[in-house]
């Protein structure tokens, strides 16, 4: 059975390309005098010039970074209360003693991936020790990586999170 | 008798309590906790530290509740205005010099003084600009610090060295806000029963050495237990962190040991994290012994059994459920018997305040359930019959040198129901995992032969089952048994049809305080008892 096959009479007009092609143009030219807007990501991070302005907000919550003393050693204290908080269960804590009696974390872990960056552990943190930071670059060639140290932790120096502020809501 | 309960109203519900109550224990049992640091059970009161204040109607000024006895028609408000208003008072003064130390403090999670500033305290000081008074960390003894600045000179430990233990090395130094716990110059805290300041201490003042910075109250997981430390069988709580056993604790049990337990109890857990466990069933093949599976392995214990003839020989430990080593003896039972457990002697250790409370020589949980099992504790006599006897069974009875060459010397199999991977497991002709007394369910029997039962604190490591699994799976014959028990209440039901000592019993009757058996004092000089 033969199917009907019918062949349409398209108007000249529509049929070159030449018209839509000049349109392209057209537009592609106009581009070329109005304000540029791309911010250039790798080479650029943040914008605040003609283009608009581009910032990473202050209460960004990325991985974390833990705040350390005048001496060098991390502010914690191992008190237990963020691996307590925290709702994905991401935070690893054996407490210890140094040789001054004070205590301190033996063992601090962090799993990146298993975090969601909620911030619940720099709310809670009494010393002001665990934070969430302004950090969103995190590839790593290994997975195992992820799982970030006392010492990985420590030096970090990426800005911290300021979160959210029920006095200052709008961040203002 | 009427005439011995007064009728008192507290916080609107009225309850009848014998004369001579205090209103803080008539409250407890109207459901109404009111808030106190000094007062403690097992401890005389002596209404220092004011948190108990209440009001009772009629009464001119609030009235410790600790040290007041209940009147009749006495009408009671402990959550009034006026008595959370003192209570607010008390606060504020306490945390003029506390620190506020919470993050490294051990007691911080079961700190009363937390607990009861998050309830009714002000939210905020008005003492900020003064400087808090410092003292350093003292160490009082073996295992015990005293840190100072925490403390809110309840005085409870100073009362139970003084009344309890009756070695009075603490007391009340300095006064006013400078006062503190002080320890006689060259005396220790070093009383075998002086662990249990640091459980009274409301606070985190006194606190545990070996405890310290292992785990926060919140981490724990807490099991309802009995100490395997002697045969005075204190009610304990296991609290394990993670699957480990980190600290023993006492838990109450008026009859038994009130509020205490002893520092040997308290120190004697690493043996129950040991990570040297036989996991699987190990069986002789030749001259090595190869991992198997369980119904392998019962039904070579079930053939092992079936071809011994004679005698039989069972070397326990009294550390076994009363479950297991009676169905592990009711396996023998028509051959002739000797089975006994081994009891480590050691110095006894009374806590002078308490009747009837010590740490006892015998220290093994089980001795006297052994014996209503039919096991001697003439371990001596037990290893002579090893060479002669038809069928060995060592159950998780630690072996000395001189043991194991006298085990050497068995013509027969020898059978080890076994926790522990030993050098000597290798003389087995068949190696059974079975859980220790932290990893099961089961009962003890102390020496006043209460029956007592421990719950499960730990999960069991590899393929380790309780004693009295393996013993009711062989019982119940080769194949499989819809009847073998598969619980501990199970076991026991089948320990109290085979042994008349626990006949009619079962866990259910026993709740979480046990129960004295009938006839206890007869049979616990007997030396076997009467199987069916």
């Amino acid at each position: 059975m033969a199917i009907g096959v019918k062949v349409l009479k398209r108007p000249e007009r529509e049929a070159s390309y030449v018209r839509a092609t000049l349109k392209g143009m057209a537009l592609t030219f106009r581009h070329m005098f109005e304000p540029k807007v791309t911010m250039q990501y790798p080479e650029e991070k943040s914008t605040r010039d003609e283009r608009g302005t581009w910032t990473l907000s202050p209460r960004w919550r990325g991985t974390h970074r833990m705040l350390t003393d005048e001496q060098g050693r991390s502010k914690c204290v191992a008190c237990g209360l963020c691996p307590q908080i925290c709702p994905a269960n991401c935070i690893k804590l054996v407490p210890g003693e140094d040789e001054e009696g004070n205590r301190y974390p033996l063992i601090y872990e962090i799993d990146e991936f298993r975090c969601i960056f909620c911030g619940y552990c720099q709310e809670v943190c009494p010393e002001e020790a665990i934070h969430v930071g302004q950090h969103y670059e995190n590839s790593e060639y290994t997975r195992g990586r992820f799982v970030y140290d006392l010492e990985r932790l420590s030096a970090q120096t990426h800005a911290v999170s300021t979160l959210w502020d029920p006095s200052d809501p709008r961040g203002e | 008798m009427a005439e011995d309960l007064v009728t008192v109203t507290i916080e609107g519900t009225q309850i009848a309590v014998p004369k001579g109550t205090t209103i803080i224990e008539a409250a407890k049992q109207a459901g109404v906790l009111v808030p106190h640091y000094c007062y403690h059970p097992s401890l005389p009161s002596p209404a220092v530290c004011r948190m108990c204040l209440v009001e009772v109607e009629k009464a001119p000024k609030l009235m410790p509740a600790c040290v007041t006895t209940v009147a009749e028609g006495q009408v009671v408000h402990v959550n009034s205005d006026g008595a959370r208003k003192a209570r607010q008072g008390v606060l504020e003064f306490l945390l003029i010099n506390h620190p506020l130390d919470c993050p490294i403090c051990d007691q911080a999670g079961e700190c009363e003084l937390q607990d009861y500033t998050f309830q009714e305290g002000r939210a905020g000081t008005r003492y900020s600009k003064d400087a808090k008074r410092y003292n350093p960390v003292e160490d009082f003894g073996p295992d015990i610090l005293y840190v100072a600045n925490r403390c809110i000179l309840c005085t409870r430990c100073v009362r139970f060295m003084d009344d309890v233990a009756q070695t009075p090395v603490l007391n009340v130094s300095e006064r006013g806000d400078r006062a503190f716990i002080g320890i006689d110059e060259d005396q220790l805290l070093d009383h075998p029963w002086s662990g249990n300041v640091v459980d009274l201490c409301p606070v985190g003042s006194l606190l545990s050495k070996d405890f310290l910075h292992k785990a926060r109250a919140w981490d724990l997981d807490k099991a309802a237990s009995v100490c395997p430390g002697c045969s005075q069988g204190c009610n304990i709580s296991i609290d394990t962190r993670d699957d480990v056993v980190v600290r023993l604790r006492p838990r109450p049990n008026l009859d038994v040991n009130r509020h205490f337990m002893c520092d040997y109890g308290r120190m004697d857990y690493r043996w129950l994290n040991r990570g040297d466990r036989v996991e699987a069933p190990l069986l002789r093949e030749g001259q090595r012994l190869h991992a198997a599976d369980w119904d392998t392995a019962l039904d070579r214990f079930g053939q092992l059994l079936r071809d011994a003839a004679g005698s039989a020989v069972i070397l326990a430990s009294g550390r076994m459920s009363t479950e297991s080593l009676g169905l592990v003896r009711s396996l023998v039972d028509r051959l002739d018997v000797t089975a006994a457990v081994r009891v480590p002697l050691g110095e006894e250790a009374p806590l002078a305040g308490i009747p009837h409370l010590a740490l006892r020589r015998e220290r093994t949980p089980n001795a006297d359930g052994a014996r209503l099992v039919g096991y001697g504790t003439d371990w001596s006599a037990a290893l002579a019959a090893v060479p002669r006897a038809g069928i060995v069974i060592v159950l998780d009875a630690a072996l000395s040198a001189e043991d194991v060459a006298v085990l050497q010397s068995a013509r027969a199999p020898v059978v080890v129901l076994g926790t522990v991977a030993d050098d000597w497991l290798r003389l087995a002709s068949l190696v059974l995992p079975v859980t220790s007394m932290a990893e099961e369910n089961g009962t003890y029997v102390n020496r006043d032969g209460r029956l007592q039962r421990y719950q499960q604190a730990r999960s069991q490591p590899g393929m380790a089952r309780p004693a009295w699994w393996v013993a009711g799976e062989v019982l119940g014959g080769p194949g499989p048994d819809a009847d073998a028990p598969a619980t501990a209440a199970e076991a026991f039901d089948l320990l109290a049809r085979r042994y008349d000592a626990f006949a009619g019993l079962s866990h259910g009757d026993l709740g979480f305080s046990g129960r004295v058996l009938a006839g206890a004092g007869a049979t616990a000089s007997g030396s076997a008892g009467g199987t069916r």
